[in-house]
């Protein structure tokens, strides 16, 4: 099974800023393939700093939204007026996201644990998009006001800080070839990296001059999200073979989420051409 | 950590702080720090004879004395009506005010999992709350956030004991006539409610001699400890006393803690002996 068009992904989180630090890398090598990824946000993240707040701080984090996504080569970067904080499972989020992944036509879901992020925002955008995944496809009669799909996406749990230690990796892609484009996304967004995040760790609130020294600190920052670790090495093994997982030193590792559609091997093979399956005769 | 420590325990119903972290919280009290227990609704769904108003007036009542036997004197009951917690935003917010206004140091509720559903949604309440309560203070703007996010720990109720991990586990036999003391104060509850769902409404005690031996019997899981509470009792208590310990009450670390925990537990936990 090969893609005939290129394959479409959607990465739907709580907070500006949380697409580019989880899936970062993954979008950008999509993109680098000419496939087509967007980032939806479902809060405006307005409650993401010390000093400003309401709309001036939710127009800048806009701003910087739009700034990392032309990093990234993310194509749309849509941002929900919902506050930050106050994020819940409503059918009316459950409905929007439905229209969402609807209208990107998306082959890929990309989405927080529906449980167990320490973070409410977070745990109730992965449980929007887990009550969303029975109806996007072949449900007309829900959400009429947009065409249903044809066929169910793949739905992935990209782990957030609260879920390293409890999450399975599946599937994990090597960044490798863009982890530059991962921080210069996650550079974009000034407001988090070098304000709000300093700011509640104790530390001077001073944004870098120089790129070197931004980017040391924001590898710092996601060093948990930017490097392979231990539980990964099955997956890598599994999709690159082991010689090459084993010269894999940047990584994203994702759940197969338990509400998705077809997750056989050859299903995801067709939809991460980076993993070069075709070369290869792992798939059995 | 040298200041006053602050503890705040939440539960669904006045009476449950009591029963499942009443002796913590008493050693906590008599060691000179600041306890505080809330009640998200107002326990009116708890009796068979008294309703309404008149049950919450005596229950409120029931929680001041509870708090005073135990040794301090904040115990608030929220006026949501028993039986009808939801895991509201309104709800969410006045647990990060509560939270905040207490400046706790460690916050008790319930796990996620109770099968009681006040309780679960008092657990799940207290953990959508507990990622604003520090350094968010774009959140609940007019309540100060805290500096420091609390330890948040989960007590487990009556229908979770049989899942929950003991990750630290108090000796309460010091306190444990404060602890029988403050279920006595809830007498609507241990002498009323209780024994008549239970069908042993005849077998209460009048005098406290036997009311002590009914509350030790009836409700001896949460005040006796058990086998899976032993390891946990030596490792913070050493093998030789906590061979001796009869009475314990067991937390668990919550998941959706963000403070780093290992370093300070012994500054919380000022009734564990010092090590060597």
């Amino acid at each position: 099974m090969t893609m005939t068009r290129p394959i479409r992904v959607i990465v739907i989180f709580a907070h500006p800023d949380e697409g580019e630090k989880y899936a970062g890398g993954t979008s950008a090598l999509f993109a680098e393939m000419g496939h087509k990824v967007k980032f939806l946000a479902l809060t405006n993240g307005d409650a993401g700093h010390f000093g400003m707040k309401g709309k001036e701080l939710s127009d800048r984090r806009a701003r910087e939204a739009q700034e990392a996504a032309a990093r990234l080569g993310v194509e749309e970067y849509d941002i929900l007026d919902y506050h930050d904080g106050e994020l819940l499972a409503s059918l009316e989020v459950r409905n929007e996201v439905i229209r969402q992944i609807r209208r990107w036509e998306a082959d890929i879901v990309i989405a927080f644990h529906p449980e167990g992020c320490a973070h409410a925002d977070n745990s109730y955008a992965g449980k929007a998009v887990s009550d969303a995944a029975a109806f996007v496809a072949l449900v007309p009669n829900v959400v009429p006001d947009v065409p249903c799909l044809k066929n169910p996406p793949l739905f992935l749990l990209m782990p957030d800080y609260s879920m390293k230690e409890a999450y399975k990796a599946d599937i994990v892609v090597d960044i490798g070839a863009t982890i530059e484009k991962k921080l210069l996304g996650c550079d974009a967004h000034a407001s988090q990296y070098y304000e709000y995040q300093p700011w509640s760790k104790g530390l001077p609130v001073e944004t870098p001059e120089r790129w070197e020294d931004r980017r040391r600190q924001v590898e710092q920052d996601i060093a948990k999200f930017l490097l392979s670790s231990p539980e990964m090495k099955p997956a890598m093994e599994k999709w690159y073979g082991k010689s090459q997982a084993e010269r894999i030193q940047y990584a994203e590792p994702f759940e197969i989420a338990k509400y998705g559609g077809a997750t056989d091997d050859e299903t995801i093979a067709a939809l991460f051409p980076m993993f070069g399956i075709e070369n290869r005769e792992v798939i059995a | 950590m040298n200041e006053t420590l602050r503890v705040l325990v939440i539960g669904a119903h006045p009476d449950e702080p009591d029963i499942y972290a009443g002796g913590t919280a008493a050693l906590y009290a008599k060691m000179g720090h600041k306890v505080k227990f809330l009640s998200l609704t107002n326990g009116e769904g708890g009796n068979y004879h008294l309703a309404g108003e008149e049950l919450v007036r005596r229950r409120t009542e029931e929680a001041k004395k509870a708090a005073k036997a135990l040794g301090f004197e904040e115990y608030e009951v929220l006026d949501c009506p028993d039986g009808q917690l939801l895991p509201t935003l309104q709800m969410r917010n006045e647990v990060i005010r509560q939270i905040r206004n207490w400046r706790a140091d460690i916050v008790i509720s319930f796990p996620e999992g109770c099968s009681h559903a006040d309780n679960r949604y008092a657990g799940k309440i207290v953990s959508d709350a507990s990622a604003f309560v520090a350094l968010v203070p774009n959140v609940v703007p007019e309540t100060p956030c805290l500096e420091r996010a609390p330890l948040f720990l989960l007590m487990p109720d009556y229908s979770t004991r049989g899942e929950y991990r003991p990750d630290i586990v108090v000796d309460t036999g010091e306190v444990i006539e404060e602890k029988l003391l403050a279920c006595d104060a809830h007498a609507s509850q241990f002498y009323e409610y209780a024994p008549w769902a239970n069908g042993i409404l005849s077998d209460v005690p009048s005098d406290w001699a036997g009311k002590r031996e009914f509350l030790l019997r009836e409700w001896s899981p949460f005040f006796h400890i058990s086998d899976e509470m032993r390891a946990p009792l030596s490792d913070r208590y050493g093998e030789e006393r906590a061979e001796g310990i009869a009475y314990a009450e067991p937390f668990e670390i919550a998941p959706y803690n963000t403070r780093a925990i290992d370093r300070d537990i012994r500054a919380l936990f000022p009734m564990f002996p010092d090590e060597g």
